[in-house]
């Protein structure tokens, strides 16, 4: 692109100045070579402008062109799709396909399986590090409200282990250790129990729910929940494994929902209420919203069962809870042994060939 | 464009792996050389065929495979503590044969298959030896019959006790099949007999370190360090530690070193009876020389889960990995560089190599031996680097200027030749015609080495000349030998520039030294 707008310009040029056009073209090829700032920068702000009127010609013959179709009565001309890195990803074999039994298989032989089928409802066990204060706290009291059938243990002085011994006997089906460094939650680690991986999260960008402008206050109903963009098998798995913290029946009448949403290997956690309203005005853009959020609850386990798309309904949204990021920095197999542990998939440096590279 | 970097796979010689994985399947993995025959060196394997249904009670826990070349067998010891044996060639089950001792609380641990024949019972039967997590070690022989139905396990089998207390994690049989040896967390290694099945050795765990703290036995890896040889072990530890015991000298590892911050999962021994491979517990594969305990190198790849098995194999220089992150990996052990790579969907537990694959399936042609096929690939190349030399075309406008002027030379040369000696021998046009005609046969390599020849032809018509005004006697014998000279030349086009290069070399040298011996001569004469 960037080069054929160039040689568009050089055209352009050669049909002022002729003669000294070999000179001027080397210029224009690659004006980071001359030496002087001044006229450097001058070709640049030269450069800048031609692209900029560039854009707006093309913005408007666009714009003229949808006119003239809505007029026409025609169908609109198509959209292009921008270019992102999600949507330029490396090719990736371990992405899950709908169609695959022996996905499903090992789905059904894995240890979520059971609270997933509903065989048992999930039980957390919700502890800290060694030494925790302000945010920490405050940031589990949170999660308290938001993970239901959770609940808090002082750490104390207890091993890791023992606390996992202590929690498969009393029937727990996780465990999340919140860590805090410098007063401030910075790693979240899940462990599934009996004996399910255990999964070690970076935890960032935390706001609690009072800094949140017009915040909403959860209501003790069973969240839905969201799982959006976990699409290898790695991913599946770690989408699984934050499914199975949650109730699989989520009271509807709640309106409240639990997103976990995966872009570019960081899990963005929101918590939301919402609410379906009748609006008036600007038809367009309402069903298209609409359509979107039907659209990505679909994607979802736990649909929206009741929310049929009626003309004029939107969603409006008000969050509430805490919101922050999670990476996952390595899955281990087994409970919690950092010692002789084995691990599914961990984080090494040589890994990042790419950026378009992701692994969840 | 998005700036990706591929990665590269080169592909790896033709060859037959089985995977095992926790769903209790069988995948066999096949690489396959393209029709051709040079292609047949490197190949991208794929998965050809899946044995079994997926269940999770039906995991895998060892596997063992007799390779020999008529009747292979391979064993496969269950979570649910069936031991069966299959036909590693189709799949189809020979025996099967559920244990007593097994089961949830007490799994299988290791299995061995062995090659020769332990008891003399009839041709048609194998023996294998298990060992569970209790340290419960059978030896058994079971009998294969045609069918199903008609085989049975028979009386002959032997059962002890490994260790009393502790948990069995490794096990290994040596080349010879007449020892084998047993570690595991809280079980020192310990190596038995299996002729008299009694304990022979056993190891004293290290003294406490400088500040008096004790850890805990807990082997996790170990192999015998060459096939004849049982008297080497090589066991890693969960506190990434790796030693080698000698039988015959001590009772505490003679080298002991440690290995990166996980638990080493896996240990393979190689062929050539010092180097070893280490797998670990968060996805390292390295290799070490255990005559020093030094690294050699680490095979660097985005391996990023526990490795629990690594395969050698017995031909090519070609190592398998397999482990939890549900690839399969095929790497070179010289260059440690990774060849290729099979998404396999779920966790795997073990591969075997079937070494006869090469044999019967691919043409003979690509079974060379390993060592040549390497020299062949560098070979192969060095000629590419030259052809590229010669394709760059800048030099090729040089070397065509060049040959044009040198051609004009000639020619004049030539017509003075013709002019001047009319009466020359018909050898000698003969030979001029020859070479023209090597030359349009060979046009990749021509233009340095014509360059080359052409100087070297004006040298020599020089000499000719010389010569021929000289001795026009002798002119016979000497445009006999000059023939012999160029047809020399001509044979040899590749090597051709640098010996024609110090042939000139040579031939300028010669003169000066005839000159410096005349001068020698002269004072001589002076002097006389």
């Amino acid at each position: 692109m960037g080069g054929k707008r160039k040689m568009g310009e050089g055209e352009a040029v050669e049909e002022e100045e002729k003669e000294v056009n070999p000179t001027n073209k080397k210029r224009q090829i690659l004006p980071s070579l001359i030496k002087n700032k001044e006229k450097r920068s001058a070709v640049f702000a030269k450069l800048k402008h031609e692209k900029k009127l560039e854009k707006k010609k093309k913005h408007k013959a666009r714009e003229a062109a949808d006119k003239r179709a809505l007029d026409l009565g025609e169908e609109l001309p198509p959209r292009k799709i921008p270019r992102t890195i999600e949507n330029t990803r490396e090719f990736d074999e371990t992405v899950c396909k709908p169609n695959d039994e022996e996905l499903f298989k090992g789905n059904d032989a894995d240890e979520f399986s059971k609270i997933l089928r509903r065989e048992f409802t999930p039980k957390i066990l919700i502890t800290t590090c060694r030494y925790h204060s302000t945010r920490g706290p405050a940031f589990i009291s949170e999660l308290l409200t938001v993970i239901p059938n959770a609940h808090y243990f002082k750490r104390g002085t207890y091993d890791m282990k023992k606390i996992v011994e202590y929690a498969n006997n009393k029937e727990f089906t996780s465990i999340i250790v919140v860590h805090t460094n410098r007063r401030e939650p910075d790693a979240l680690l899940i462990i599934g129990l009996p004996d399910g991986p255990t999964a070690h999260f970076k935890l960032s960008k935390l706001v609690l729910r009072k800094d949140i402008k017009n915040h909403g206050n959860p209501t003790t109903h069973m969240p839905e929940l969201v799982l959006n963009n976990f699409t290898t098998r790695l991913g599946h798995r770690v989408g699984r494994m934050i499914q199975a913290l949650f109730p699989q029946d989520p009271n509807f009448r709640g309106r409240r929902v639990v997103t976990f949403h995966n872009q570019r290997d960081f899990i963005f956690f929101r918590h939301h209420r919402y609410i379906f309203e009748q609006k008036e005005n600007k038809q367009i853009d309402g069903k298209g919203k609409k359509a979107k959020d039907a659209k990505d609850t679909k994607d979802t386990k736990d649909t929206k069962g009741e929310s049929i798309s009626q003309g004029k309904m939107i969603a409006r949204l008000q969050e509430c809870g805490p919101r922050f990021t999670l990476k996952l920095i390595s899955l281990q197999h087994g409970t919690f042994d950092t010692k002789g542990g084995e691990y599914e998939w961990v984080h090494k440096p040589e890994m990042d060939t790419s950026r378009r590279r992701f692994f969840l | 464009m998005p700036r990706t970097i591929a990665v590269e796979c080169p592909g790896c010689p033709p060859i037959r792996a089985l995977t095992f994985d926790v769903l209790g399947l069988i995948k066999v993995i096949e690489g396959r050389g393209g029709g051709g025959d040079q292609q047949a060196t490197t190949t991208t394997p794929k998965v050809v065929e899946r044995w079994g249904e997926p269940d999770s009670s039906r995991t895998v826990l060892a596997a063992s495979i007799n390779d020999r070349k008529s009747d292979p067998l391979l064993a496969v010891a269950r979570k649910n503590g069936r031991i069966e044996v299959l036909n590693p060639l189709n799949g189809e089950l020979r025996v099967a044969e559920k244990t007593e001792v097994g089961g949830d609380d007490d799994p299988i641990t290791g299995l061995h298959l062995f090659k020769r024949e332990r008891f003399e019972l009839s041709s048609r039967s194998c023996t294998l030896i298990t060992c569970t997590v209790k340290g419960n070690a059978i030896l058994r022989s079971l009998e294969i019959a045609d069918s199903l139905t008609d085989s049975k396990c028979t009386d002959s089998r032997k059962t002890w006790n490994v260790c009393a207390a502790g948990n069995i994690l490794c096990s290994a049989v040596d080349g010879n099949e007449n020892y084998a040896l047993f570690g595991g967390k809280g079980v020192e290694l310990n190596v038995w007999d299996l002729e008299t099945c009694s304990k022979t050795w056993n190891a004293k765990s290290p003294p406490k370190n400088s500040l008096d703290i004790f850890t805990p036995t807990c082997f996790t890896a170990a192999t015998f360090l060459c096939k004849d040889d049982h008297r080497k072990i090589v066991a890693g530890t969960n506190s990434h530690q790796v030693r080698l015991y000698d039988i015959s000298a001590q009772r505490r590892p003679v080298i002991s070193f440690d290995f990166r911050e996980s638990a080493i999962k896996t240990v393979a021994e190689d062929l050539d009876g010092h180097t070893i491979y280490l797998g670990t517990g968060s996805g390292d594969l390295a290799s070490v020389d255990m005559r020093t305990g030094k690294l050699l190198g680490c095979f660097l790849g985005k391996c990023s889960g526990s490795i629990r098995s690594i395969v050698r194999h017995p031909e090519f220089p070609v190592i398998a990995s397999c482990g939890l992150d549900r690839y399969l990996r095929f790497w070179d052990i010289n260059t440690r560089q990774l060849l290729s790579a099979v998404f396999l969907k779920q966790h795997l537990t073990k591969v075997v190599i079937d070494s006869n694959f090469s044999d019967k399936e691919t043409t003979a042609a690509a079974v060379g031996p390993p060592k040549e096929m390497h020299e062949e690939k560098q070979m192969l190349v060095e000629e590419e680097d030259d052809e590229e030399d010669a394709s760059v075309p800048v030099k090729r406008k040089k070397a065509a200027r060049e040959s044009e002027q040198s051609k004009k030379v000639k020619a004049k040369k030539k017509k003075e030749k013709r002019v001047r000696h009319d009466d020359e021998d018909d050898e000698e046009k003969q030979m001029l015609v020859e070479e023209d005609v090597d030359d349009a046969s060979m046009p990749v390599k021509r233009k340095k080495a014509n360059r080359e020849n052409e100087q070297s032809k004006k040298l020599k018509s020089k000499k000719k000349k010389e010569k021929q005004v000289q001795h026009e006697d002798e002119g016979d014998e000497e445009t006999q030998t000059l023939v012999e000279e160029d047809d020399d030349k001509a044979s040899m086009p590749v090597k051709s520039k640098k010996a024609s290069r110090e042939s000139e070399q040579s031939k300028k040298l010669k003169p000066k030294k005839k000159k410096v011996k005349r001068i020698q001569h002269k004072d001589e004469d002076d002097e006389s």
